[in-house]
């Protein structure tokens, strides 16, 4: 990284002068970001190395560090003022990786009125906004997190099962009553259609997991393997996969939502959750909107192009870097091949400029918004361009 | 499998100049990636954003047949499907284009893929490589497994030509010897004795071309 990248903002920082040296950041870190110097105890947060999980935020005593995504202030807030547009005192917080549309939330937890509260891993919730939120009006939590061994920050999710277990024992003993927070694990799972399968094993040799075989002249899926990113949804030549719960009717309806409330010339995102973590009310220009998947290989080629038919004018798509890719690296990989080469089909019929495919890690917020400032200029200056003609 | 690339869309579109009402047809069978039912709707979505850049609106639907080079499957499913439309755009290989067009003759069915050479899907290496051609005299089995027919430019039958350099092609330095291959692997299977048998021309008349085989 260049030294103007390094002078950029970044989305965790670790204050020095309140650092306690006491290291459970750097014994929780999945990605080794931060380490104790032995000689000085000295501990020290790599930023490049750093995927933004939020686990040493959280855990952290002595408030040493900080994050400029869902730290306590916007997570409290966003909860006050959620309280009243939502009009219930039942709160889910739900891994983005695991989690359904909201119907299926509803159908989850049996429960119909509540407030979401998505963040890119359960892991990250500190105790504080919990209990906060336990003593200003809500009854009940509830929190979808993914399958241990599925999380995609490797330790988030054992470590929010051992926070909850902890918490309510403390809130039992205050008298809040048992399990006052509930914890459910769950993943997105791909569904099958073997009428639909021609047995041509895309899905087979893409997989990360290895979850597809090829038996008995079509696809079976593992279901305990299948850790629902995707890829091979996007890739399936027959349109036999689907993501339960994310199927890609339910994105083709959202794009001409979308479309249709934009004003022009309109932008498209499509973000893997992973490479772009969005403030928790986000607001666009009325001229972009995003759709946030699972995985940038999640991005239909057909959904782009129903964007573009959607009188959409540009389409961004923004992924992880290749290394950081939480599909076992495959991922973000796939993803910028299959885009590059619709790309390239484009500008056979001179409409390449339209769609644009980046990298962005979400250790640098200013990156994404960059991109996006960039490709959004760019799509106005061809449209008043084009409406001069 | 049969390799086969898609046409620049340009061509496609020139090529749809005089029509209005499309059917694409897609392919299960061979091709890589199979060109089924998800490349016919992206070249529809594509067929019609590249009309509007023209100032034209077609009018597109699409479908896909489990094999278009069978002129029953042709006859009887697929019939139908093309019974209200000026042209079909076809994403099989040559040979299913030209079963449309000899089955459904009262139509016109036009490629929308160039159809390139036989091959296996290499699927880590990313890139597809002819292996066979056809030729009708199979010499695999003393060659190790590896078809100088179609791997060597020459076609030669007693290689290699001498021209080869690092074990590569003298006509393509990025391309094997296709002869140092087979002679490596003779080697390892411990059957090098195969090489000292010197092979007379190919009879030719096995395959006389245009091919034809009675079933």
């Amino acid at each position: 990284m260049s030294a103007s990248v390094s002078q950029q903002a970044v989305a965790i920082e670790l204050n020095e002068e309140r650092c306690s040296k006491c290291s459970i950041c750097s014994s929780l870190c999945p990605f080794e970001a931060i380490r104790k110097e032995p000689e000085t105890g000295k501990v020290i947060l790599d930023i490049e190395k750093c995927q933004v999980c939020g686990l040493c935020y959280s855990t952290c005593p002595a408030q040493a560090i900080s994050s400029v995504y869902y730290d306590i202030d916007s997570l409290t807030g966003y909860l006050k003022r959620a309280q009243q547009e939502y009009k219930s005192d039942t709160l889910i917080i739900l891994c983005k990786g695991s989690t359904p549309d909201l119907t299926g939330v509803e159908e989850l937890f049996g429960v119909s009125r509540f407030i979401p509260l998505f963040v890119p891993c359960v892991g990250r919730m500190p105790e504080e906004v919990l209990l906060k939120a336990l003593t200003t009006g809500i009854n009940k939590i509830h929190v979808l997190a993914c399958d241990d061994d599925y999380c995609r920050f490797e330790k988030g999710s054992t470590v929010a099962g051992r926070k909850i277990v902890a918490l309510n024992l403390l809130l039992e003993q205050l008298g809040y009553g048992e399990a006052v927070i509930d914890l459910k694990r769950n993943s997105l799972k791909v569904i099958v259609d073997r009428d639909k399968c021609i047995a041509c094993g895309t899905c087979v040799f893409y997989c990360p997991y290895h979850a597809p075989k090829l038996e008995s002249g079509a696809v079976s899926v593992d279901l305990d393997l299948c850790r629902g990113c995707g890829l091979c949804v996007a890739l399936c030549p027959a349109f036999a996969l689907e993501l339960e719960n994310w199927e890609r009717v339910r994105i083709s309806v959202l794009i001409s939502e979308l479309a249709a409330e934009m004003e022009k010339p309109k932008v498209l995102v499509f973000r893997c959750q992973w490479a772009v973590l969005p403030p928790l009310e986000e607001e666009f220009s009325s001229n972009v909107r995003a759709i946030d998947l699972p995985c940038a290989a999640r991005v239909d080629l057909l959904h782009i192009l129903e964007a573009l038919q959607n009188d959409i004018d540009g389409v961004l798509i923004a992924a992880c870097p290749e290394e950081e890719c939480k599909q076992e690296k495959k991922g973000s990989k796939e993803a910028q091949h299959s885009v590059m080469a619709l790309k390239n089909r484009l500008s056979q019929i001179g409409l390449e400029d339209r769609l644009h495919f980046c990298f962005v890690a979400p250790r640098y917020p200013e990156v994404f918004t960059g991109e996006l400032r960039q490709f959004t200029e760019g799509i106005r200056a061809d449209y008043l361009k084009e409406g001069k003609k | 499998m049969i390799v086969t690339v898609q046409k620049p869309l340009d061509e496609i579109l020139d090529s749809l100049e005089p029509y209005t009402s499309i059917l694409i047809a897609g392919c299960d069978g061979c091709t890589q990636p199979p060109r089924g039912l998800r490349e016919a709707e992206e070249l529809r979505q594509l067929v019609e954003l590249g009309g509007k850049q023209r100032g034209k609106n077609f009018e597109l639907k699409v479908t896909t047949l489990a094999k278009q080079c069978d002129s029953y499957l042709v006859d009887t499913i697929f019939r139908p499907q093309a019974a209200d439309v000026e042209v079909i755009l076809s994403l099989a290989c040559g040979v299913g284009v030209q079963t449309l067009n000899q089955v459904l003759p009262e139509g016109v069915t036009l490629p929308a893929q160039n159809t390139l050479f036989m091959g296996m899907e290499a699927r880590e290496a990313g890139i597809l490589e002819e292996n066979c051609s056809a030729c009708g005299d199979c010499i695999l089995a003393v060659t190790g497994g590896i078809c100088p027919i179609a791997r060597c430019p020459k076609n030669l039958l007693n290689g290699s030509c001498g021209g080869q350099s690092n074990d590569k092609c003298e006509q393509d330095p990025t391309k094997d010897c296709a002869w140092c291959l087979i002679y490596e692997r003779l080697a390892k299977l411990g059957r090098l004795d195969v090489l000292r048998e010197f092979r007379p021309p190919r009879n030719y008349r096995i395959v006389a071309r245009p091919g034809r085989v009675t079933v």
